[in-house]
């Protein structure tokens, strides 16, 4: 980003957080939690920081502009203290979903090649090259971003994992819709946030099994009925004893079309995988596609400074927005909240998006644009501000 | 709850009423008849350090009694190591009776012994499923116990779960609180204080200490038998110099696996340049694991002193591979 986009971004994020006290949410103990933000043209994040009311915090985003601001969900004693030192209290419990993780077949047909060295972009790949290894066309660089713009299916993909960790979290879990906060994360996914005192002692390890639970990973076969022989690889049935009627081993018998009287079914099933170890890797990989894609790192983490509701992403422009009705929720138009002044830019390849509604296809190597879009090009590293 | 329950649970606080209401006094466990409960307190506590379950029951005066001799004796014994084998085995026992309970019993007294032995002592509350066969537990409750276990069919995915509950049969739900069961021994020996022991009782624990001693005697440390890297990091403190993390760590770990006491070892610190009572007292609680995420850290081994810089060995270190085996070598060698 050349010194004219930082100013460019600076300003329009700075004309956000001037009329945003509103918009920026109230945080529960605020004055607990470590808060953290990266600034422009800058590496690294200023961190362990802490305000007392919001009105501090707010006059904070006023005054730095940050490009990217963070709060922990972390409760600490000491928030302001080195992290051996903080003291913690509790952590909120939080979900990631990332629409990049989900590996769908259309991201291909809309990520650009951003060069680190040099910043030239260049347009999606076209099919018969897809898979080669790439190199900046300008510099020979091999330090290639990818970037993308994600497209209506991308967004559907994440509302799709997000209902499906609904469906874990209110069905097997048990906690109230209301204690559930749905956010857009301001570029191509969504935060889960759960406000559930019972969670907030969970340690680190507990979150861990949590995320598996969710993901559907470590799922044994003996928890369907299905235990090892004694000769290799041989399989005998046993259903256990507190049966299948709930949770995964609902969902896996549903799957599989058995119940807890289903033996000689099941036999049958696991002799045609090939034996207990074949029906064992064929069950975890099930387990795997009907869990949730979460990052589980960050459900994990309970040191974690997560970026803070109602601020600015700097990788688009967007905010992180609540989606209170995530059907109807379009993240190009409830989380696209920038201005609309004319900012001219330099546009580095062809681009095609559709912001505030309005579907933009620019092949001309300047143009002049809204803010919000010439700010969500300038941020992919698809434009400069001229 | 009925005397039975106390007999077999003599850690409730309804077993500590009965002995109050009782009148009963420390001068009572001279008398001649109280010798029979001192030998057989000498025993469970023998057979408990051993490792193994003591599995006799009688009536509960007679348990409750006994339960209070053998917490007096190990506390009189004073050997760390004794104190967590018998309150691990103390645990065992509790749990064995636990499962049978669960299981024999109707609906009707599993709902009057939970509320007495999970929530009042562990905060973990307990119902019998509508099947009454299984029972349930909150996921937080499962998860913040389960998630310390290794075995993998204890990962929440390979339990029943619905609707915020974790479905476990009585052998699942007993086997939950073990380690809460463990600490909540040996917590109150910790806590307690010793008046002038009864002769009776005296006598029996020197002869269990003794007899005891050349196994566990090592640790009773004195300064000389720090090893060099605790000396060095003590010294560095004595001076007022600041010392780095991962040694004010192997530090803490060290003291709390020879049994300092937490306000000693903290007191260790007040030297140092940036000394906060408040925050060295909640980080030496933490490795202690009673704060925090609960894990008890162990004392960092040798090769990760080295590593740290933190290493410096003497001769007297060959063959050792953590600084906790350091006097008990030294021990060995003076016997010899």
């Amino acid at each position: 980003m050349n010194a004219k986009s930082v100013q460019t971004a600076k300003s329009a994020f700075r004309g956000y957080y001037f009329n945003a006290k509103a918009v920026v949410e109230q945080l529960g103990k605020i004055e607990q939690r470590e808060f953290g933000y990266m600034q422009f043209g800058q590496a690294g994040m200023v961190r362990h920081l802490s305000f007392r009311v919001m009105g501090e915090l707010t006059a904070a985003l006023v005054r730095e502009v940050p490009s990217d601001v963070y709060c922990s969900n972390a409760y600490y004693r000491f928030p302001t203290a080195p992290m051996q030192e903080k003291q913690w209290l509790g952590a909120d419990l939080i979900f990631d979903i990332d629409g990049k993780d989900l590996e769908l077949p259309c991201i291909p047909s809309h990520s650009y090649a951003v060069c680190a060295g040099c910043g030239h972009a260049s347009a999606p790949a076209p099919e018969k090259e897809k898979g080669k290894e790439y190199s900046c066309l300008s510099c020979g660089s091999k330090k290639i971003e990818r970037v993308s713009i994600p497209c209506g299916k991308c967004i559907e993909g994440s509302k799709k994992e997000v209902r499906l960790l609904m469906e874990f979290l209110t069905g097997d879990l048990g906690i109230q819709k209301e204690n559930i906060n749905i956010y857009f994360s301001g570029n191509n996914g969504f935060h889960v946030h759960i406000a559930d005192d019972s969670y907030v002692a969970l340690d680190s390890s507990a979150r861990s099994d949590l995320a598996g639970y969710i993901s559907g990973t470590g799922l044994m076969a003996e928890s369907v009925g299905v235990r090892k022989g004694k000769a290799e690889n041989l399989a005998f049935i046993k259903f256990p004893a507190s049966g299948l009627a709930y949770g995964w081993r609902s969902r896996i018998a549903h799957k599989l079309k058995i119940d807890s009287s289903s033996v000689i079914r099941l036999k049958n099933i696991v002799e045609q995988k090939g034996g207990y170890a074949a029906f064992k890797a064929e069950l975890e990989m099930m387990a795997r596609e009907m869990g949730v894609r979460i990052d589980p790192q960050v459900t994990t983490d309970v040191h974690r400074v997560f970026r803070m509701p109602g601020t600015l992403n700097s990788k688009s422009g967007l905010g992180k927005v609540r989606c209170d009705d995530l059907d109807s929720f379009d993240p190009f138009v409830d989380a696209c909240i920038l201005g609309d002044g004319k900012v001219n830019v330099k546009i580095k390849t062809p681009v095609k998006l559709k912001l505030k509604s309005k579907s933009y296809n620019i092949s001309k190597e300047s143009a002049e644009l809204p803010s919000h879009v010439a700010v969500y090009l300038i941020c992919k590293g698809l434009a400069e501000a001229i | 709850m009925g005397t039975g329950d106390l007999a077999k649970y003599p850690f409730l606080n309804e077993a500590g009423k009965y002995l109050r209401e009782s009148g009963f006094g420390w001068e009572e466990l001279d008398r001649p008849d109280m010798r029979d409960i001192i030998e057989r307190a000498a025993e469970r506590v023998e057979v408990e350090v051993s490792g193994n379950v003591y599995e006799k029951l009688d009536r509960y005066e007679i348990e409750i009694l006994t339960f209070l001799v053998t917490l007096i004796m190990v506390k009189s014994i004073a050997f760390e190591p004794v104190l967590r084998k018998y309150a691990l085995a103390e645990a065992r026992r509790a749990e064995k009776f636990l499962i049978e309970d669960l299981k024999r019993q109707n609906d009707a007294q599993k709902r009057s012994l939970f509320p007495k032995i999970f929530d009042e002592i562990f905060k973990l509350k307990i119902d019998v499923a509508k099947d009454g066969r299984l029972f349930k537990v909150t996921v937080t409750d499962y998860l913040s116990r389960s998630s310390h276990f290794h075995e993998q069919e204890w990962k929440m995915i390979n339990r029943l779960v619905d609707k915020g509950y974790v479905y476990l049969d009585a052998d699942e739900t007993v086997r939950l609180v073990r380690h809460e069961l463990s600490v909540l021994i040996y917590d109150k020996v910790k806590a307690m204080t010793l008046p002038t022991l009864p002769q009776a009782i005296r006598t029996r624990a020197d002869e269990l200490k003794a007899r005891l001693a050349p196994r566990y005697e090592y640790r009773a440390y004195t300064v000389t038998d720090y090893p060099p890297c605790v000396k060095h990091a003590l010294e560095v403190m004595g001076r007022g110099e600041n010392l780095p993390h991962s040694a004010r760590v192997m530090l803490a770990t060290y003291m709390l696996a020879i049994g300092k006491p937490i306000d000693e070892i903290v007191m260790m610190y007040q030297n140092a340049p940036d000394f906060n009572e408040k925050i060295t007292r909640y980080q030496v609680e933490h490795l202690a694991g009673l704060k925090g995420s609960r894990t008890k850290y162990s004392v960092p081994s040798c090769e990760k002193l080295l590593n740290e810089n933190l290493c410096f060995a003497t001769e007297e270190c060959s063959g050792i591979v953590n600084p906790i085996q350091f006097g008990r070598r030294r021990r060995k060698l003076q016997q010899e």
